[in-house]
């Protein structure tokens, strides 16, 4: 993780008592990296994230797939990268100096790189305050794991897996 | 099962199924090749120890009969006859799917046909069981032990157990006076003859046994073999009755492992009584239809002479002393001749590097070469002809992706070559060739290609037959087609939907055309060249490069934007001259010497988003796609470059016209054309 941020350890935030009602309660969690898109916030699970890195050239690929921007060269590996924007169906955006590109393991050797508008920390999210999305499978939501309350955010969790799932 | 064992056994289990594999066709050129015999009867000696070692029972049963019909054939007592070998393949194909199948995840096999296990069983008896009955008993070797049945036993009768055993029992006495001139084993002291032997006295026993035999090769054992009955007629019916009692004894005496061997039989184990000729219908092969679906897993290990990997680690010590160098002078203000000494250093290093281990992805072609002798000598065999196929330069050495790649491909051509190019014996001799057909195989490396070549001295391809069909399928109109010269009119085979045979057979018409093959060749930067002539032979080149990895190419760009075209496709670049071009059909074209060649604007694809208004000093790239040219339009040419092929990552493994990727020497990423997908593209 290239991530300076830490989140702080469960013992810290109960010692400190300095918490809120909200995390005085800490069940089993999910560590998250949380981002925004669009002034929301998102979250994907630290397992699955390899590094975040700063978007350097990303190479255009003419012909490939609505969403994909391009490919990049991560230490000789050549990575995907997608605009996270036009997966959840928003505007495009220009990239500026806070944009980041979340680089996530698929199963086994695949990675992909996700656009991302700015990260902001890592966090534990306790499970119990995710809300699992059932009912509604279009497209969109079908990225998404659940949607988390939690300490005055509304986080909505993608499950990257799914996301990715078939394309190759 | 310990999975580690398993994994070890399976490599070398599938390695000795190669080996197995060629030398079983060999063997049957020259069945008397006693060190061919004994490498084949080691072989399944091996795979047998193993499975042991792992309890795999099927695999056991079979490995261990066919064990047992070659020291039966090592011994002179069987010979190795076409009828023989197709028993002995078929089991072989068992073991090599069992294998298989361990391979690809399975812990439990299933149970073997019986079938082939009796079948295997009255090989060692000499005696061929093809479905139905075809050996009659009474070709029993007269120096066997005759066994006589008990008075007041009705021959034509059922045979009760009882009686059996007696004759069991009359057997053993008759072969036990029979074998004073055989060398006698003796058993360690104080081990009861009659009880339970371990698997480690086996062993002792059968070491004994073999240190015994090479000493007095003439003391061979003595077949130990189950006759019937007298009276009992050897040509006539046999009940079901008789049969499965029979069977019953013979897998009483064979299932009682560790086997009872008694000293004065050495060849218990070697030669279990065999069961009679005559299976009856209805044990036909019931699992045949069990074998799962031939997988294509490609090997994802690779053996490496440990020379090979001690070559790399020395290089790999010798890139960080160069690292350490070129650290030390960062630090301080050094010459400029320091650095390039270092940086020198640095490129001779990493050549080297880069080659050996490439080296470690080589392996022969032999990997490949080695399926053949068996696919024509069972077509062969099937189709009624004589062909005798020809392997040559099986060692150089090929990219391991490459090996697998062409598999398929080469098993299309030389069953073509089996089924379509050579004929028939009498046609053959009508036409005053020998009789046997030649079908030849050979590889050999050109420079950084492979050159593997096909060839047959069958009946070779008419030209003109070819334009007819060509005109009659509507590909081209007969003025077109009378212009084909030769060579072209050959290539006509590798379009989709041309088959000049009338009726496809189940051989060649298995779903790959040559256009498939061609296309597989095409995508591993290979090439394929048809030459033929009427009634002398047919001859295929495939020309691939040597390595999948590394690929020469032609950088060619768009602004920032840089391209990669394979070099072996280019064959020149020439300025473009707007003058010079027409348009033909809404297709631009460009006149080279006599030839139009349609001109692909390769912008209009890659960089749709800026359109130019001049092509005023761009250059036209000619590259060669299959049969056809083709001109790309380019802004720049920045020349060639060596560059090692990386995939492209999710979401644009499918995308047309790409190869992979590649990172150039300033770091950036250049995008490997597939022309034939940017040919496509454009059409």
């Amino acid at each position: 993780m290239n991530l300076t941020t830490e989140a702080p350890s469960v013992e810290q935030m109960q010692q400190g008592g300095i918490m809120d009602e909200e995390s005085a309660y800490l069940g089993p969690g999910i560590r998250c990296v949380l981002f925004t898109l669009e002034n929301e916030v998102y979250g994907i699970p630290v397992r699955k994230i390899r590094e975040v890195l700063r978007v350097g050239a990303i190479r255009q690929v003419a012909g490939a797939t609505y969403g994909v921007l391009g490919v990049i060269n991560v230490r000789g590996v050549i990575v995907t990268v997608v605009d996270a924007r036009i997966l959840y169906n928003m505007p495009s955006r220009e990239i500026d100096d806070l944009s980041r590109i979340i680089i996530v393991e698929l199963d086994g050797e695949r990675t992909v790189g996700i656009l991302v508008d700015f990260v902001m920390e890592v966090k534990d999210i306790p499970e119990d305050k995710i809300e699992s999305l059932s009912g509604s499978k279009d497209k969109a939501s079908r990225y998404i794991q659940g949607i988390a309350h939690f300490q005055d955010d509304v986080i909505i969790l993608i499950d990257v897996d799914n996301m990715f799932l078939g394309v190759d | 099962m310990d999975e580690e064992i398993l994994q070890d056994f399976l490599v070398e289990a599938s390695d000795l199924v190669d080996q197995l594999n060629e030398q079983l066709v060999d063997l049957e050129n020259s069945p008397t090749d006693s060190d061919l015999l004994n490498a084949v009867f080691r072989g399944f000696h091996t795979i047998k120890g193993g499975a042991g070692f792992l309890a795999i029972t099927p695999l056991i049963e079979v490995c261990h009969r066919a064990e047992n019909v070659f020291d039966k054939i090592r011994n002179g007592d069987v010979e190795y006859d076409a009828a023989v070998a197709d028993v002995i393949l078929r089991a072989f194909d068992v073991i090599s799917d069992s294998i298989e199948q361990l391979n690809d995840g399975a812990r439990e096999l299933p149970e073997n046909d019986p079938l082939l296990l009796n079948e295997l069983d009255a090989l060692t008896k000499g005696q061929v069981v093809e479905g139905a009955v075809k050996e009659s008993l009474s070709t029993e070797k007269t120096n066997e032990p005759i066994l006589e049945l008990p008075e007041g036993v009705d021959p034509d009768g059922e045979i009760s157990d009882e009686e059996f055993e007696a004759l069991l029992n009359q057997r053993d006495g008759k072969m036990a006076s029979r074998s004073e001139d055989t060398p006698a084993l003796t058993l360690p002291e104080g081990v009861d003859p009659d009880g339970d032997m371990s698997d480690e006295e086996f062993e002792a026993l059968l070491e004994q046994r073999d240190t015994l035999k090479a000493a007095s090769p003439s003391a061979d054992s003595t077949p130990s073999t189950l006759t019937l009955p007298e009276g009992v007629d050897p040509d006539g019916d046999m009940s079901d009755e008789e049969f499965e009692a029979l069977l019953q004894q013979r897998d009483a005496l064979k299932s009682s492992p560790p086997p009872a061997v008694k000293e004065t039989e050495p060849d218990v184990e070697k030669t279990p009584p065999p069961v009679v000729s005559k299976p009856a219908k209805k044990t036909a092969p019931a699992n045949k239809s069990t074998k799962p679906a031939a997988k294509n897993t490609p090997e994802s290990t690779v053996r490496v002479d440990t020379k090979r990997l001690d070559e790399i680690m020395n290089l790999v010590g010798e890139l960080v002393l160069v690292r350490n160098r070129l650290l030390t002078l960062r630090g301080k203000e050094s010459s400029r001749e320091d650095i390039s000494n270092a940086v020198a250093n640095l490129d001779h290093v990493t050549t080297d590097l880069q080659a050996s281990v490439l080296k470690t992805r080589m392996q022969p072609v032999k990997k490949v070469f080695g399926r053949f002798p068996r696919v024509v000598r069972d077509l062969a065999r099937k189709l009624g002809k004589d062909i005798n196929l020809e392997l040559e330069g099986e060692e150089t050495d090929l990219d391991k992706n490459l090996v697998e790649a062409l598999a398929d491909p080469l098993v299309h051509l030389v069953r073509n070559s089996v089924d379509h190019g050579v004929e028939m014996p009498d046609v053959r001799a009508a036409a005053g060739k020998p009789k046997v057909g030649t079908v030849l195989l050979a590889a050999k490396q050109e420079g950084d290609h492979i050159l593997l070549s096909i060839t047959d001295d069958g009946k070779g391809m008419d030209p003109d037959v070819l334009r007819q069909k060509a005109v009659e399928k509507g590909m081209m109109d007969e003025v077109a087609a009378s212009q084909l010269d030769d060579q072209s009119a050959f290539e006509l085979i590798l379009s989709a939907g041309f088959s000049t045979a009338d009726q496809i057979s189940d051989i060649s018409g298995r779903g790959v055309g040559m256009d498939v093959v061609k296309s597989m060749i095409t995508k591993l930067n290979g090439s394929i060249e048809i030459h033929s002539v009427l009634g002398e032979g047919t001859q295929i080149n495939i020309k691939v490069p040597l390595t999948l990895a590394i690929l020469p190419t032609l950088m060619v760009g768009f602004d920032e934007d840089s391209y990669a075209i394979p070099l072996t496709s280019v064959q020149e670049i020439f300025d473009f001259n707007p003058e010079q071009t027409n348009k033909i059909d809404g297709q631009v074209m460009v006149r080279l010497r006599e030839e139009s060649i349609p001109l692909y604007f390769l912008n209009e694809w890659l960089a749709p988003n800026n359109p130019k208004e001049s092509y005023k000093g761009d250059k036209v790239v000619i590259v060669s796609v299959g049969n056809q040219r083709a001109g790309l339009v380019v802004s720049q040419v920045n020349g060639q470059e060596e560059v090692v092929i990386k995939p492209l990552g999710v979401m644009l493994k499918n995308a047309t016209g790409y190869a992979g990727a590649t990172i150039t020497g300033n770091g950036s990423i250049a995008l490997i054309l597939d022309l034939p997908g940017v040919v496509s593209r454009f059409q």
